[in-house]
């Protein structure tokens, strides 16, 4: 047997496993390791197979000069990461491992995930690894880890791999780390040389941007101002029932006006002059692609963006569904929906629901307009999971399977009654709504959100009771927080980022301390990076410029731009910025230096003193006794005495909020062992009565 | 010159986040007016309870509340 050695390299462990196990003919597939690297050897064709994977990125972009103090840098290269990245050691058994069994073999098989990060993984594999195994490598390209599927990839393998995007890739890491390490740098050291402190400052091309939109709605949310407004409810008695009645007008402005109204209308009869019945379809949802997966996760289950990416991540390499990190909207024909709607019969909870779609003749999904060249919208493969799944992982399994089935589905009818009551020259609306025709939320069931509102048979003329006619004081809102889930959004809104960065630069921001909460909150610090760069060096962390970027690395990929001219432009856009930076180096450091010290004195404030109205408290330290204690910030104007004592164990936190019961702010202790509890530090708090009582 | 309130740097009394929220809360004090009968200072404390007001706007109040009753201002309307 003249059989060759053919080494193909996938992306993960468990994506190397399960292709071993599809390919493999003959005799039992063998799992081997090498440096403590698993690998797989299996035969198909006369050939023997070595198929091992990496372990994501192996290689990362570095600067030359690695001295931390020094910028700007330019000179940039691809170096293993065990090299220049702390908690990496990994790599270097990986990398070994793949380059000595790469000796062995004659033919070389890329088969990463078929997308920018899959193709710049296996690039620089091939190319660093492999000892410049790049251009003669060929290609698998799949959707889904299905045995099928894998196989039928194996036999129409692409000639070559995917040069072009492998380009726009590499282009992304190695612009995002000029700007990150240069900016970053500028900053860092202008902090040091004034405090003589060091703090790392971090930001980036896209970071930047992102920090701005929540700096934009912090200043709105902090200077708002509420203003009073009324609404006015009539309570209607038909047939022994109660049912709401809202005012014609839906908000009020001046109090006087609200208070005649309730007082014309109290006690009247009202008679109904109109009634409105609408008939709405509304049509089956598209399919899902990995934004619109992660925000439907969030409204349901509050899973942050990076989360759902993570469960779906392992749901597609147990071949369960299709690769999540697509951006399609479409489900082709191709796919096999029968094929995938009767292997998922065998799951009884699907049983009646498919077999309903499956009765039907044509099977036409309801597409979005959103498309992907490398993969279709998220879809299950039909495969049941081989084992129990964790709850989230069930859960989001469910989803995906049925937003799959509601795809096929009908429209919905659903019809909405406005029922107007005339009372004593007012008008009030009574609505009611309904669902008429189940249609595709019959799939979709548990994750539909709509609850019908019915009305009595009424009709034009009747006259009802007016019970009670209540008027409702109420404020404007300021705009809302964002969330991770609307902020990964507002980012693919502005065409920022890509689907496989943005939920790490939101957790990013989080673990710079910049941002914090689930509604997010900016941080003090957060803050001032934005004021800062926005003072000395607007252009860079505008969202027009870094749209720009985006796109034109999204023309290196279809192959009408190259890597050296759109990063030759990003270099000249930002040599100016630097000099700029460097020049302003005092001032810089010195608001910077400032913002730091704030933000490790707003980590210790509790809130407003409520004793003087004017000083802070916050949480100190004694320097004779060194126990913790809560005092006023007046206290060193020789204005306010105020303090409370605190829990000397465990951790404490400002928790922003205030007790429900007195008002004053909270604080949440964590200790080892102990759930966190919040912690009310005022005596007079009933919270305490009550405990002492009982 | 620095913002009597949080330190920034600023050309008046207040930095130009601070006066900002300042601006809203004048601009805001006419609305309430034409919604019912209140004065600066009942308008001030209304806006210092109120959950929905934001924090800036709050540390201003707060300040001009104090100032406003130190001189017992005899009629809001010389205060706007
Ligand atoms: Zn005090
Ligand atoms: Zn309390
Ligand atoms: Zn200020």
């Amino acid at each position: 047997m003249d059989g060759r050695t053919i080494l193909i390299l996938c992306e993960k462990p468990d994506a190397a496993a399960r292709l071993a196990k599809a390919l493999n003919e003959a005799g039992k597939v063998r799992e081997r390791k090498l440096k403590g690297v698993p690998y797989y050897e299996a035969s198909r064709d006369g050939n023997k197979l070595i198929v091992i994977s990496a372990l994501g990125h192996l290689y990362t972009i570095a600067p030359k000069i690695e001295d931390r103090d020094v910028y700007p840098v330019f000179d940039f290269y691809w170096a293993p990461r065990y090299e220049v990245e702390r908690n990496s050691g990994q790599t270097r058994k990986w990398i070994e491992a793949i380059s000595r069994l790469s000796k062995d073999a004659q033919e070389y098989v890329l088969a990463t995930d078929y997308d920018i990060e899959g193709a710049t993984i296996g690039y620089t594999v091939l190319k660093y690894a492999c000892g410049g195994k790049d251009t003669e490598a060929k290609r698998m390209k799949f959707s889904t880890l299905t045995a099928d599927e894998l196989r039928k990839s194996y036999e129409k393998m692409l000639p070559h791999i995917e040069f072009s995007t492998a380009e726009a890739g590499m282009c992304r890491h190695l612009v995002d780390a000029i700007y990150g390490i240069n900016l970053s740098r500028a900053m860092t050291t202008a902090a040091k040389r004034w405090s003589g402190k060091y703090t790392t400052i971090s930001t980036g091309r896209v970071q930047g941007p992102t920090l701005k939109f929540l700096v934009e709605r912090e200043k709105e949310i902090n200077t708002f101002v509420p203003t009073p407004y009324w609404t006015v409810k009539a309570l209607i008695e038909i047939g022994g029932s109660t049912y709401e009645a809202e005012y014609e007008k839906k908000s009020i402005g001046i109090l006087e006006e609200a208070n005649s109204i309730v007082h014309a209308c109290a006690g009247k009869i009202g008679t109904i002059t109109k009634i409105d019945v609408r008939k709405t379809r509304q049509n089956p949802p598209t399919p899902f692609d990995l934004s619109s997966l992660q925000t439907e996760a969030y409204g349901l289950f509050r899973y942050t963006p990076r989360r759902t990416s993570n469960i779906a991540e392992r749901l597609y390499l147990e071949a369960l569904i299709s690769y999540p990190r697509t951006s399609s909207q479409k489900l082709p024909p191709a796919i096999g929906y029968r094929g995938i709607l009767e292997a998922l019969s065998r799951q009884p909870a699907y049983k009646d629901l498919t077999s309903d779609l499956l009765e039907r003749g044509d099977l036409v999904p309801n597409e979005g307009p959103k498309r992907d060249p490398a993969h279709p919208a998220i879809y299950p493969t039909g495969n049941l999971p081989e084992r129990t799944l964790s709850d989230p992982e069930r859960r989001l399994w469910d989803l995906i399977v049925r937003r799959f089935m509601a795809v096929f589905g009908e429209p919905a009818v659903r019809q909405s009654v406005k029922v107007a009551i005339e009372i004593d020259g007012h008008r009030f609306y009574l609505r009611g709504r309904q669902i008429l025709k189940e249609g595709w939320m019959r799939f979709y069931k548990p994750y539909v959100r709509f609850e019908d509102v019915l009305l009595p048979q009424l009709e034009e003329g009747d006259e009802v009771r007016v019970k009670r006619v209540i008027r409702e004081d109420k404020f404007t809102k300021p705009p809302p927080r964002y969330n991770p889930s609307s902020l990964l959004k507002k980012m693919e809104k502005e065409g920022i980022g890509t689907k496989a960065t943005r939920a790490d630069i939101i957790e990013t921001l989080y673990s710079r301390g910049y941002i914090s909460g689930e509604s997010i909150a900016v941080s003090y610090l957060g803050f001032d990076v934005v004021e800062i760069l926005d003072g000395y060096c607007p252009q860079i962390i505008s969202v027009e410029f870094t749209r720009d970027l985006e796109e034109k690395m999204e023309m290196i990929q279809s192959g009408s731009e190259k890597m050296e001219r759109v990063v030759g432009k990003a270099v000249e856009y930002l040599k100016p910025v630097l000099e700029e930076l460097k020049n302003r180096e005092r001032e810089i450091g010195k608001a910077l230096s400032e913002s730091i010290r704030k933000a490790r004195m707003e980590e210790r404030t509790v809130g407003q003193c409520p004793v003087c109205g004017t000083g802070k408290l916050v949480i100190l330290r004694s320097r004779r006794t060194k126990k913790r204690f809560i005092g006023c910030t007046n206290f060193f104007e020789g204005i306010c005495k105020t303090s409370f004592p605190l829990p000397q164990k465990g951790s404490l936190k400002p928790l922003r909020k205030d007790c429900k019961l007195c008002g004053w702010p909270l604080i949440q202790v964590r200790s080892r062992g102990r759930r966190p509890w919040n912690l009310c530090f005022n005596p007079e708090c009933p919270s305490k009565e009550r405990s002492k009582r009982s | 010159m620095k913002c009597e309130i949080c330190g920034r740097r600023a050309e008046s009394r207040f930095c130009e986040l601070h006066k900002r929220a300042q601006e809203n809360l004048r601009e805001k004090y006419e609305e309430w007016k034409r919604a019912m009968d209140i004065t600066w200072e009942e308008y001030l404390r209304e806006v210092l309870k109120n959950p929905l007001t934001g924090l800036w706007v709050k540390e201003v109040a707060r300040i001009l509340l104090a100032s406003s009753e130190e001189k017992e201002a005899p009629s809001m309307q010389e205060k706007v």
